[in-house]
């Protein structure tokens, strides 16, 4: 693959406390193409997020390489959203939006500029000023969102980020994230245990093994885009993929 | 409201009844805070007037406040009362500043935190007052002793207080940090200290309990000025009236000073949920 973006080969991940260890992944060989929206199902326990972390340099691997091509020097390789709230409860949502540039010294006026456009993107701006305990669980999970995307990565990492947000607030936040996504065409890993979300949101649904993680399948998803979240889930197509799915990961969660 | 019959249980709406004086009162929280002290005052002035209280030891309320009066006229008790203040107020600053940076270095690194934490959780645990004879070795028994002894006794309210508060911040603020790949100062700065900052507000408070506790022992030494002062001194001379505006005097100070703190930590922490919710149903 001429862009390849990411590529991982013989990943092991192995984390020990005292005489106890467990391996979270293993032979785990993966390749992002530039650009490219990967979704990664699978069982809850099989090292997606210590996929996702290695990639965001929080782990670092046992064994194994990864490489990751950066395009622009200067700018971060990447950003995470985590699945639980974290934006920080003492800043503003201008504040928090604004993190990755304030800790990088951009200018002010640049830093002004991207954050207001990523909080008019994501409805935001009349929140603007309030803090984090003032919002609802979808509004604090756009400002994360926005947080990450301000930051101007090249590759953003997402780990569940709608997963505790109710059936509704999901399927907006999802359209809103393609939309956000289609205008700056970033790399995207995201990381879901829905299937339905995996194949909403991604080019690619990368099917992960129980315990210890590997890639399991590698299904292309080639819905049009843009999506609309409930036109795709009425497609024939969209049915028989998302069966297919569950019938691979049906094998790992029983068979765990 | 609920209303059983044996056919039907009915749930209506409370009666619109406006409550009665005595009701409205024992609600309003401002009038029951108010209503001990004010028995527990007239019973206590009850019992000195018929004879029942030893007027020695326990002189009525209202000759006591005629004498608050008169040392306020003269303008002695303020001396005492700025003295007290200011000792406060310099031993807190040299204590707490350090107390917080002590702490917030603690919290973040495990090895200083290793290196430092068996000194302070042996010494933490001596009655700061016990360490005063040693501070007037150190400082003589001017005005820095008692600064030290002050600064000592919050130092380690606050430092404890605000290492708990940073090893209680939320794992997943601090990989935000490292994901944003934040300096060990931006860290600090960013996420460790205002995290710590509902902590370091409880360090505070109970830093400025013990800074009072402390003064007004320490001023029975090297002085003649201040709340502490005055209370030793009056039981030395055994005027016991003094010795009770002295006593009035220093809780004064410390309800204040711990209603200014709220205040400040208020205004210093606008992400703190506000206040407390007085939910009331209204039918």
């Amino acid at each position: 693959m001429h862009d390849t973006k990411i590529s991982i080969t013989g990943l092991r991940k192995e984390f020990r406390s005292g005489n106890l260890s467990v391996v979270a992944l293993d032979r785990c060989d993966l390749q992002v193409r530039e650009g490219e929206f990967i979704c990664i199902v699978g069982p809850s326990g099989c090292g997606k997020t210590t996929l996702l972390r290695i990639l965001g340099g929080l782990e670092s691997p046992s064994e194994g390489e990864v490489t990751v091509k950066r395009t622009h020097a200067g700018t971060p390789l990447t950003s995470m959203i985590f699945q639980e709230a974290s934006i920080f409860p003492w800043m503003t949502v201008r504040a928090n939006v604004a993190y990755g540039l304030s800790l990088r010294g951009v200018g002010q006026a640049k830093t002004d500029e991207a954050v207001g456009h990523f909080l008019a993107l994501t409805g935001l701006e009349p929140f603007a000023d309030a803090y984090p305990h003032q919002l609802s669980g979808g509004m604090k999970q756009r400002v994360s969102v926005a947080r990450a995307f301000a930051n101007d990565p090249e590759i953003l990492l997402m780990d569940e980020p709608f997963a505790a947000l109710d059936e509704q607030n999901k399927v907006v936040l999802q359209e809103e994230l393609l939309r956000i996504w289609s205008e700056s065409k970033k790399t995207v890993i995201f990381i879901t245990h829905s299937i339905d979300e995996a194949l909403v949101l991604g080019d690619r649904v990368l099917v992960m093994s129980g315990r210890p993680g590997r890639l399991k399948a590698d299904l292309p998803v080639s819905f049009p885009r843009p999506r609309a979240v409930y036109d795709l889930k009425g497609d024939a197509e969209f049915g028989r993929m998302g069966r297919e799915i569950w019938m691979l990961l049906r094998e790992e969660v029983v068979g765990a | 409201m609920i209303r059983e019959s044996a056919a039907e249980v009915r749930i209506l709406p409370d009666d619109q009844e406006r409550p009665g004086v005595f009701a409205r009162l024992t609600r309003s929280g401002w009038f029951m805070a108010v209503a001990s002290p004010a028995i527990l005052l007239i019973l206590w002035e009850g019992l000195v007037r018929a004879g029942l209280l030893d007027a020695r030891f326990f002189p009525a309320p209202s000759s006591v406040v005629v004498e608050l009066v008169a040392l306020c006229r003269t303008g002695e008790l303020f001396v005492h009362l700025g003295y007290t203040l200011s000792r406060v107020a310099i031993g807190f600053a040299l204590g707490a500043v350090p107390g917080v940076l002590v702490g917030v270095v603690m919290g973040l690194s495990p090895v200083i935190r290793a290196f430092l934490q068996p000194a302070i959780s042996s010494i933490y645990p001596i009655p700061k007052v016990a360490l005063f004879p040693l501070a007037m070795l150190i400082f003589g028994l001017g005005e820095p002793s008692k600064w030290a002894i002050v600064a000592v006794a919050v130092f380690f309210q606050v430092l404890i207080s605000t290492l708990a508060g940073v090893v209680n911040i939320d794992r997943v603020y601090l990989d935000v940090a490292a994901d944003f790949r934040a300096s060990r100062w931006q860290a600090y700065r960013t996420i460790a200290l205002p995290g710590a900052l509902p902590f370091i507000f409880t360090g505070f408070q109970l830093g400025l309990g013990m800074a009072l506790i402390v003064v007004v022992i320490a001023e029975n030494f090297g002085t003649e000025h201040g709340l502490g002062y005055l209370i030793w001194h009056s039981w030395q001379i055994f005027e016991v009236r003094d010795m009770y505006v002295g006593l009035i005097m220093v809780a004064l100070l410390g309800y204040t000073s711990q209603l200014a703190m709220a205040r400040l930590e208020r205004s210093l922490i606008p992400w703190k949920r506000g206040g407390h919710l007085n939910i009331r149903s209204t039918n």
